[in-house]
């Protein structure tokens, strides 16, 4: 094998350790790796909403689970602070 | 953000978004949340979500507004909300601030610099009534 390639293969490899090096430092361990590539990435976007936009109204469910309200019912006197978030 | 919301309820009004769970039993679950108890399968159903978010409120004492995502996940899809992020909208309805993608770029102290940059600096002493949750939405 050239010189060439043996140096190039090798740089990838040395990459690639860092790159999941990098990722198990981020996610707390190599299953927390694969856990956050197979689960999280695909969920996580940046979106468009862009500061000045208008604030998308969304009907959420209360929490007896059977009434419903708009976001933009909540807006309109004074800023509406939004925070999104799950239990776990 | 509870005590950001403490601070400030005088001025702004706060609203608590649940949305899709981030860290599930069935999905990539964290030893943090096997150690704090917070060990909950995704929700298939709406009835599971509420039964959770049920869960939050009670066991937190959490004291901020709720509502819940649907179980078509309208307002993470709208927000690019997950896992967690943060919103002010002004009184024009439009984003006055635009958190980052949590975890890592959610930053509560960017909610609290805009609230004092309309308001003022507000401190008032943390409540001691109950323990702060790990984990967002009160992070």
């Amino acid at each position: 094998m050239p010189l060439f390639w043996k140096w190039t293969i090798a740089v990838l490899l040395v990459i690639l350790l860092a790159t999941f090096l990098l990722l198990c430092k981020m996610a707390g361990g190599p299953k927390d790796v694969y856990g956050m590539v197979r689960y999280a990435l695909p969920h996580m976007h940046s979106g468009k909403l862009k500061v000045g936009d208008d604030a998308p109204d969304v009907r959420l469910v209360a929490l007896d689970g059977s009434d419903h309200f708009h976001i933009r019912e909540r807006t309109g006197g004074r800023p509406l602070v939004l925070i999104f978030g799950s239990y776990t | 953000m509870v005590q950001i919301y403490n601070d400030y309820k005088e001025h702004a009004d706060f609203l608590t978004v649940y949305v899709r769970e981030a860290h599930p039993t069935d999905e990539w679950q964290m030893k943090s949340n096997v150690k704090d108890d917070v060990c909950y399968a995704q929700p298939k159903n709406l009835v599971q979500r509420v039964a959770i978010a049920n869960d939050f409120i009670t066991r937190f004492k959490y004291p901020i507004a709720f509502g819940i995502d649907d179980i078509n996940n309208a307002a993470e899809a709208a927000y690019s909300a997950w896992p967690e992020r943060l919103y002010v909208i002004d009184e024009s309805g439009h984003i006055a601030y635009r958190g980052g993608m949590g975890p890592f770029h959610y930053d509560p102290q960017e909610v609290r610099a805009w609230l004092a940059a309309r308001y003022g600096e507000v401190k008032h002493d943390a409540p001691t009534a109950a323990p702060a949750p790990t984990t967002s939405p009160t992070t």
